[in-house]
C-alpha cells in the first residue's frame, strides 16, 4: 500500500486511480468530500423540483425539468466516483442521506418558497458551485476529475438559465423587482457561506489540500466568486446588503467581515440539525422508502454480471 | 365530400376551425398534463438512472404539447390563452393523465405510460396523412421520440410483473393499478365537447359542460384531419393492450373482447368513470394540479408566459 | 473468446477503445493486450472486457438527444447581460461545439 508521504509527494491533478492501493486516510477523506458533493446535487434537485411545476411557462418548465434532471445525473456520476474508492456503496450513501447522517451544502437546507428565490439557487449558488467545480477538474482522484469534466460541461446551462430568470424578474414589474430584492437580501449571507468558513477554521482543509483532493482554498474561491458575481448582481439592479460588510481591497479583491455572518446557524446546519432543513431530509427519505419495493423487485431477479470480482473502472 | 384545404388557416370555415381546434386541444392537453404528472417522479424515482429516463419522457411529452399548442397558434391562439389563462374546465385531456400518483406507486407510472403510449402511437399513425400539412409535418418527429417511451414502459412492466418469483409485490401492484386506470384509459377514445358557448351564441352562462359533440368527431374524420375514427382507434388499442397485459398474467377488466377473438370496441356508460375529461368534466385532482402549475404566473401577476425557444417551424 | 481493449495513454486520461484480442480467459487477455495494444502507443493502463458482455444501443434504436427542439437545455439559448465567469464561458463553448456536432449528424 502507498504510504501517506508518497501520496503527498505524488498528489498532482488526476494522479490516483482505482488501480492504486491508497491508504485509508486518503480514501476516507476523498469519500467524505465526493459524497458531500453528490448529496448536495440530490438535495439541490429536491429543493428545486416543485418549481418545475410552478414555472411560469412551458419553455421554463422544460428548462427546469432538464436542469433538475442534470442534477440527478451529476449525483449519478459523483456517487460512482465516490464508490470507486471502495469505502461506501451508493446505496449506503443514499441511505445515510435519508437517515440524516449524510452531509450536504448549507444552502440546500433552507426551504425554497417562491419563484423569486429560484435564481438565488440557480444563478448565485450554481455560479458558486461552478467556480469550485472548475478547480476540481484538477483533483487528484481521477474518477472525481472525470466526473467534473462532465458536470462542468453541463453546468453552464444551469447558470445561464438561472441568470435568465433573474434578468426577467429584474426587468419585470416593480412588484417582481421588489420581491426579488427581498429574496436576495435573505439569501445573500447564505450564498457567501457556501464557501464555508475561512480556511483556518475549516477542519478538513489541510489534509484535503495536502493530498491534492482540493485545489483551491475556501478564501480564494469566495474571492473569485465575489469578484465575478457582485458586478453581475449590480448589473441587474440588485442592491448588495450592508451586512455582511464586504471590503474591496486595493487590488480589487474582496474581504468579507466574517463576524457579520451567522456561524451558529451554519454549524447547526452542518450537523443536519437545522429544523426547516429536516423537513427536506425527511421528505426525501419518505420518497426513497416509498420505492424500496421497486429496487427489491428488480434486484432480486438481477443476474450477477460476469462472476468476477468487480474491477476498477471510471 | 371534398377534403378541405387546411394549409391556409385564414380560409377555414367555422366548422373546419372547430374540428381542427377540437382535435389539437386533446392532443396537446393530453401531452401537457401527462408531462406534469411525470415530473412528479423527478428526484423520486426508484433509482438515479430511472429518474433520468422518466425526466426525459416528461420533457419529450412537454415538447410535443408545445408543438401541438403551436398549431393552434395558426388560429390566433397564444400560450397564455391555451394554458396559463384557460379555465380548468376548458381543458380536454383524458382523465387518465390527470390522476395523481400515490407516493411510490411506480407501477402506476409505467402502466399509465404504456396505456397512453400505445394509444398515442395509434393516434399519431392516423395523423400521418392528415389534410392539415402542419399536423402531418410534425407527426414524424414526435413518433421518433414515442418509440423510446413505449419500450421503456414495456421493459419496466415485464420486470415488475415477473416479480412473482420474489415477493410478488410488483404483480399485485400492477393489477391494482390496472383496475384503477383502465376505465380512465377508455376516456382517451371519448368524444370531445366543443368549447363553452361554441354551440349556442346565446348561452353565456357556460355552467354546464357542453354535450360531447358527435358532429365534430365526424367532421374531424370527414375533413381528413385524422384518418381513423375514435372507435377504430379504440378497437386497435384493445387488440394490442389486452393480449399484452394478459401475457403478463394480468386480468384486464371489461376488455371488450367478443367470443371469436376479434375485438369489438363498445364502451358502455358503466365502463367509464364519472369524469371523462374530454367533455370538460374532471376529477378534483385536476383543479389542484391546475392551481399549482399556474401558481407563479398568478403570484407574479404575469400576463405573458416566457419564451426561450423559437417558434416551431 | 474475444476481449475488447481500452487504453489510457497517461495517468488521469480516459480509457478509450483501441481494439481487441482473442484469449481464453481474463489473465491471458491482459497479457496479450499489453503486447498487441500497448507496445507502441503510449500506455499507462489497459482494460479488457469480454465482448459478449458489451450491450449496444445505436442511432437506429433510439434518437439520441431527441428529435424535437431541445435548445432549452443548452447555455446558448440564453442571452444574459455583462461578462460571464470564465468557467461559464468555457462550458458554453463546449456546449456550442457539442450542439453543433449533434446538428451535423
Amino acid at each position: 500500500m502507498m504510504d501517506l508521504n508518497t501520496v503527498k509527494e505524488r498528489a498532482g491533478p488526476r494522479e490516483f486511480s482505482p488501480a492504486d492501493d491508497l491508504p485509508r486516510e486518503y480514501r476516507e477523506a476523498a469519500t467524505r468530500m465526493i459524497e458531500f458533493h453528490a448529496n448536495s446535487e440530490i438535495m439541490g434537485a429536491y429543493l428545486e423540483r416543485p418549481f418545475i411545476r410552478q414555472s411560469p411557462s412551458i419553455d421554463r418548465k422544460l428548462a427546469f425539468s432538464a436542469k433538475v434532471q442534470d442534477e440527478i445525473g451529476h449525483g449519478q456520476l459523483l456517487y460512482r466516483a465516490a464508490e470507486s474508492l471502495g469505502v461506501k456503496t451508493r446505496e449506503e450513501m443514499l441511505d445515510d442521506l435519508a437517515n440524516g447522517d449524510g452531509k450536504f451544502l448549507n444552502c440546500f437546507h433552507y426551504p425554497l418558497k417562491s419563484w423569486v428565490e429560484v435564481p438565488m439557487i440557480s444563478f448565485f449558488v450554481d455560479g458558486a458551485a461552478m467556480r469550485r467545480q472548475a478547480t476540481l477538474r484538477r483533483t487528484s482522484w481521477e474518477p472525481y476529475a472525470h466526473a467534473m469534466d462532465k458536470v462542468c460541461f453541463e453546468e453552464g446551462f444551469h447558470v445561464k438559465h438561472g441568470e435568465d430568470i433573474l434578468k426577467e424578474l429584474m426587468t419585470g414589474s416593480r412588484k417582481e423587482q421588489q420581491m426579488t430584492q427581498d429574496a436576495f437580501e435573505e439569501w445573500w449571507p447564505r450564498i457567501i457561506q457556501f464557501f464555508g468558513p475561512t480556511d483556518d477554521k475549516s477542519t478538513h482543509h489541510d489534509f484535503a489540500a495536502a493530498v491534492g483532493l482540493k485545489q483551491q482554498s475556501n478564501d480564494d474561491l469566495r474571492n473569485a466568486f465575489l469578484d465575478q458575481y457582485i458586478p453581475k448582481a449590480r448589473k441587474y439592479g440588485l442592491e448588495i446588503p450592508d451586512e455582511p460588510r464586504i471590503r474591496e481591497r486595493d487590488d480589487g479583491t474582496y474581504a468579507v467581515e466574517e463576524d457579520d455572518l451567522d456561524w451558529d446557524e451554519f454549524f447547526t446546519i452542518a450537523k443536519n440539525e437545522y429544523e426547516p432543513g429536516l423537513g427536506q431530509i425527511n421528505g426525501r427519505k419518505q420518497a426513497q422508502e416509498a420505492v424500496d419495493w421497486v429496487r427489491e423487485t428488480i434486484e432480486a431477479d438481477a443476474p450477477t454480471a460476469g462472476g468476477h470480482e468487480p474491477q476498477a473502472a471510471d | 365530400m371534398a377534403t378541405p384545404d387546411f394549409s391556409d388557416p385564414e380560409e377555414l370555415s367555422a366548422r373546419e376551425r372547430q374540428a381542427l381546434e377540437c382535435l389539437i386541444k386533446r392532443l396537446a392537453d393530453d401531452e401537457f398534463v401527462l408531462a406534469e404528472r411525470y415530473t412528479e417522479w423527478q428526484v423520486r424515482a426508484p433509482t438515479l438512472e430511472s429518474d433520468l429516463a422518466l425526466a426525459n419522457n416528461a420533457q419529450d411529452e412537454l415538447g410535443h404539447a408545445r408543438l401541438w399548442y403551436d398549431v393552434l397558434g395558426d388560429l390566433g391562439y397564444t400560450e397564455r390563452e391555451l394554458v396559463y389563462e384557460r379555465e380548468p374546465a376548458e381543458f380536454r385531456h383524458s382523465t387518465l393523465v390527470e390522476l395523481p400518483f400515490e407516493e411510490g406507486d411506480w407501477a402506476d407510472a409505467v402502466l399509465r405510460s404504456y396505456l397512453y403510449d400505445v394509444a398515442e402511437e395509434l393516434r399519431l399513425e392516423a395523423l400521418e396523412d392528415s389534410s392539415s400539412p402542419t399536423i402531418a409535418n410534425r407527426v414524424a418527429k414526435i413518433q421518433q421520440e414515442e418509440g423510446y417511451h413505449r419500450e421503456h414502459a414495456q421493459n419496466w412492466l415485464e420486470r415488475l410483473a415477473e416479480g412473482e418469483s420474489g415477493s410478488g409485490e410488483g404483480h399485485e401492484r400492477l393489477q391494482a393499478v390496472l383496475d384503477r386506470l383502465f376505465p380512465h384509459a377508455l376516456t382517451i377514445f371519448e368524444s370531445c365537447a366543443p368549447p363553452r358557448g361554441a354551440n349556442d351564441a346565446n348561452d353565456a352562462s357556460g355552467d354546464e359542460p357542453r354535450a360531447a359533440g358527435s358532429d365534430v368527431e365526424a367532421d374531424i374524420v370527414d375533413f381528413g384531419l385524422r384518418t381513423a375514427t375514435l372507435e377504430e382507434l379504440g378497437e386497435e388499442w384493445l387488440a394490442i393492450v389486452v393480449p399484452y397485459l394478459e401475457s403478463l398474467g394480468l386480468d384486464v377488466p371489461e376488455s371488450g373482447q367478443t367470443g371469436d377473438g376479434e375485438f369489438e370496441f363498445e364502451v358502455t356508460q358503466e365502463m367509464l368513470p364519472p369524469e371523462r375529461g374530454r367533455d370538460g368534466t374532471h376529477t378534483d385532482a385536476w383543479v389542484d394540479l391546475y392551481d399549482d402549475f399556474t401558481h407563479t404566473y398568478r403570484e407574479l401577476g404575469r400576463s405573458e408566459p416566457t419564451k426561450i425557444m423559437d417558434t416551431p417551424e | 473468446m474475444i476481449w475488447e481493449v481500452f487504453r489510457q495513454a497517461k495517468t488521469g486520461e480516459y480509457h478509450t477503445h483501441c481494439g481487441n484480442v482473442h484469449a481464453p480467459d481474463r489473465e491471458m487477455a491482459k497479457q496479450f493486450a499489453a503486447i498487441q495494444h500497448g507496445r507502441r502507443k503510449p500506455t499507462n493502463s489497459l482494460w479488457v472486457v469480454p465482448r459478449h458482455e458489451i450491450g449496444e444501443i445505436d442511432a437506429e434504436d433510439v434518437s439520441f438527444g431527441g428529435t424535437t427542439d431541445k435548445s432549452y437545455r443548452w447555455a446558448t439559448a440564453y442571452n444574459t447581460t455583462g461578462s460571464d465567469a470564465r468557467e461559464v464561458v468555457e462550458s458554453e463553448d463546449e456546449q456550442a461545439t457539442a450542439e453543433k456536432q449533434q446538428g451535423d449528424d
